[in-house]
């Protein structure tokens, strides 16, 4: 154990056992190099970022650093620990230069333990670093609805076995919670509220996502790639959520997430190899789970082409269409998804109907003299055949497998043929929803996410 | 950019040492392990005013850059110490490789007034890159409010700094003083730990400062011709862009782009790639520099609008809403400013405005 710093050098429990500053954690719980910063000076806690070497930790004491600037680490083996959710607080409400709240990249990074309230733009960000721990840490903004208000909460991006758990996202302008472009993540135990998307999962490789709660939010838990990005998202699991009332007014200044109806509970979009089990749904005013193809979001196939030679990960085996271009692959299909065992209560009773899309108001318009909107739609997008009524005359080629879900409806919509002045009515089997009613993925289940 | 010329070109002001303990009598000195505490210990330059670099032994060539980063128009004073008996070899695309214990300063100075910048300035920061056996390395001074010497400042600082602006208004910035850390946001390469930005042939090659280098010993290999050239932007920050055609616009706005933007708008920076927005000068790739390319996730910082570059709008261009405001959250660049660069937004506005017109949404 070393200890040293202002801390240590000022203050005379430098164990931290019997002060008041640091009643949770100090450097005693530590192993290895290890520095103290009592909360209410903020530069010696960002000199200290400033300054480490690889593998330290630093313990924040009880209370508020009011911070001008960035919290930045770009050393390995950092860790930062708090004295818990509300109890440490980095308050970036004064700062006035445009940054991130925590800006991380580090191999071997820890966050814990700490509240983040009002960066100017992304509260957590951690890039480009392998193994990341992000634990009981909340991030927020104080003024609710805001779109002025960051984009993200927590903010893991480019990196590789990430773990969020125990965590709190709430009133960000984009995601509460998101693990973008990253390999090998497990998301449980958090919180997410008042977002526009409350989870999201984008372009990412082996996600677990399970015991989550997303409530308020605009769109509860969201699954997608975007185009142009070299890692093909595949083998997410969303499983024992609970994903309820997420009706907030959608407040994102844009992207992607700006045309989403608010009272969505989950959308999958452009992914493939998803797994979304055992969830319960209440309440979400549009619709509880949406299947679509990401041409909705961008129909120009060629932006989602990829060049072979510059993916991630692992994609040779997803038999992803090829573009075009030579040596380039597709992957706006949203394809191979399970949707099974999940619990439906109460939504699709109100669908917003001011989203850009419209898809809101073909919903409203679909369903009008109908009843609740199905729990889950897909939009047929893809499909060679459909049929209001036959099923035999519906393809299923996308591999949606729909089934098992107490109160739980199915709708396919085919959506290419839809506009709002001429509605087609949808597809709306009763279980067990053939051709619909495969029980598993193709290609094995979802591959479990073992963090090293 | 006139108004640094009399801080480069005063030489030698007398017998002052400018205090901090700073000899220049005295060679350079690079120490090992960590930053010193104080600036003066590497004896580099002497201010008093003015600056006045070492001229022990003709090691330090001080430049400037043909088109350089708008920095909250700060003056920046720039010099290059290379250690007794080495030299750097002329490269015409990459960045010269400079020898182990080879330091690279960069002063930013606010004089109070910009109508008479030569007079009560301030010097507020001191950057130093240097050159260690395992690559380049940051080192962040703050100059006291003295002005006798500058203290190693890993954290930065936010300062609000106020000076009448060239035309003769107040203007205040949120003068960011980058953390340590946040060198890398502009220098880090993906897969190398960080590596200088100007001492490159296109934006070094003005006025001889190349010959001079290379006069110095400090420079090997220079080519009597065809040595590339970013625009020089000193006679735009003076003059505007009356007069030039649209080749010289296009041309000095890719180079703008390139200093202000490409550091992280490149294919091998870190945080950058996302974006698959690609501003550096010789990308030939116009949907990857802009046209009628939906932004990565934007967010905020779209301002409503869908398209990086519609050709021939500006005012629905994401890029140019992005470069102009002063809005947090949307501003770019991400780091290190706060107020609008006039004479650059003025630029890319024409830039954007001399493409042939596009309708992105039916593309």
């Amino acid at each position: 154990m070393k200890h040293w710093g202002l801390a240590c050098l000022l203050f005379a429990a430098c164990g931290g056992d019997d002060s008041n500053e640091f009643p949770t954690t100090s450097c005693a719980d530590v192993t290895g190099t290890c520095q103290e910063l009592p909360a209410g000076d903020p530069a010696a806690l960002v000199t200290a970022a400033n300054s480490i070497e690889a593998n330290t930790t630093l313990v924040l004491g009880t209370g508020t650093f009011s911070m001008t600037g960035a919290l930045t680490i770009r050393t390995d083996g950092a860790h930062i620990i708090g004295q818990g959710m509300d109890e440490t607080i980095i308050d970036f409400g004064q700062s006035t230069a445009q940054s991130n709240g925590v800006d991380a990249q580090s191999d071997d990074f820890l966050l814990q333990g700490v509240t983040v309230v009002d960066a100017p733009k992304d509260a957590v960000r951690v890039e480009a670093s392998v193994g990341v721990v992000l634990r009981d840490v909340k991030t927020t903004w104080t003024t609710p609805g805001d779109m002025t208000n960051g984009g993200y909460g927590l903010y893991p991006v480019k990196s590789e076995n990430v773990l969020v758990e125990d965590c709190v996202a709430e009133h960000a302008s984009d995601a509460g919670l998101y693990v973008g472009q990253s390999q090998r993540v497990i998301v449980r135990n958090n919180r997410v509220q008042n977002n526009v998307a409350g989870l999201e999962i984008e372009n990412t490789q082996y996600a677990d996502v399970y015991n989550n709660t997303a409530t308020n939010n605009t769109a509860g838990i969201v699954v997608f790639d975007l185009p142009g990005n070299p890692i093909v998202g595949r083998d997410v699991r969303l499983r024992d959520n609970m994903i309820i009332d997420n009706n907030y007014q959608n407040f994102a200044p844009g992207g992607t997430v700006a045309v989403i109806p608010s009272g969505t509970g989950t959308f999958a979009m452009a992914s493939r190899r998803v797994e979304i089990t055992g969830n319960t749904y209440q309440g979400n005013k549009t619709v509880d789970i949406a299947l679509i193809s990401g041409l909705v979001v961008e129909d120009n196939q060629v932006m989602w082409e990829l060049a072979t030679a510059d993916l991630q990960g692992r994609w040779d085996d997803l038999g992803l269409a090829a573009g075009a271009t030579p040596n380039t692959i597709t992957n706006f299909r949203q394809e191979n998804v399970l949707v099974a065992n999940n619990t439906h209560m109460g939504s699709g009773m109100d669908p917003d109907t001011g989203d850009p899309f419209m898809f809101g108001l073909l919903l409203g318009a679909a369903y009008s003299g109908i009843g609740p909107i199905d729990s889950v739609l897909y939009d047929a997008i893809g499909e060679p055949m459909f049929s209001s009524t036959d099923p035999l005359m519906n393809t299923n080629t996308n591999r949606m497998c729909v089934g098992g879900n107490t109160g739980g409806t199915f709708g396919s919509m085919n959506l290419p043929a839809q506009s709002t002045t001429n509605i087609i009515p949808f597809f709306r089997p009763a279980a067990p929803f053939a051709p619909f009613d495969c029980t598993a993925l193709a290609n094995g289940p979802v591959a479990e996410v073992i963090l090293p | 950019m006139r108004a640094i010329l009399p801080i480069l070109l005063v030489a030698a002001c007398g017998g002052d040492d400018g205090g901090g303990g700073v000899d220049l009598t005295k060679p350079v000195t690079v120490p090992e392990g960590p930053a010193p505490t104080n600036l003066s210990a590497f004896n580099l330059f002497a201010w008093n005013g003015t600056i006045e670099w070492n001229p022990t032994g003709d090691r330090i060539a001080p430049y400037d850059l043909n088109t350089p980063l708008f920095s909250d128009y700060a003056l920046k004073s720039r010099a290059v110490y290379l250690p007794d008996g080495t030299s750097t070899a002329y490269s015409a695309d990459a960045w010269f490789e400079l020898p182990v214990g080879s330091v690279i300063a960069k002063n930013f100075l606010f004089p109070a007034d910009f109508r008479a910048p030569d007079q009560d300035v301030t010097l507020v920061e001191t950057r130093l890159l240097v050159r260690r056996a395992e690559g380049w390395t940051a080192f962040p001074y703050i100059w006291n409010a003295e002005q006798t010497d500058a203290v190693f400042a890993p954290g930065g600082e936010v300062r609000a700094i106020s000076f009448i602006d060239a035309a003769g208004a107040p203007r205040t910035a949120n003068y960011l003083i980058p953390q340590r850390n946040q060198c890398e946001n502009c220098h880090e390469r993906a897969g190398e730990k960080q590596v200088p930005i100007g001492i490159a042939a296109r934006h070094l090659n003005w006025n001889g400062q190349l010959e001079d280098f290379a006069a110095r010993g400090l420079l090997t290999g220079l080519p009597a011709s065809a040595v590339p050239a970013a625009t020089d932007f000193r006679t735009i920050e003076m003059n505007g862009i009356a007069g030039l055609s649209p080749t010289q616009i296009e041309t000095a706005a890719r180079s703008y782009l390139d200093i202000n933007c490409a550091h992280c708008h490149r294919p091998d920076a870190v945080q950058g790639e996302t974006s698959q927005l690609f501003l550096n000068y010789d990308n030939t790739d116009l949907f990857r520099l802009g046209a009628c390319k939906r932004p990565g996730s934007a967010g905020a910082g779209n301002g409503g609008l869908e398209f990086d570059i519609v050709p021939g709008n500006p005012a629905e261009s994401i890029l140019q809403f992005r470069l102009e405001t002063t809005q947090v959250g949307a501003m770019m660049p991400l780091l290190g400013r706060s107020l609008s660069h006039a004479r650059g937004v003025e630029l890319v506005r024409a830039w954007i405005e001399g493409m042939t017109p596009v309708d992105c949404a039916q593309q």
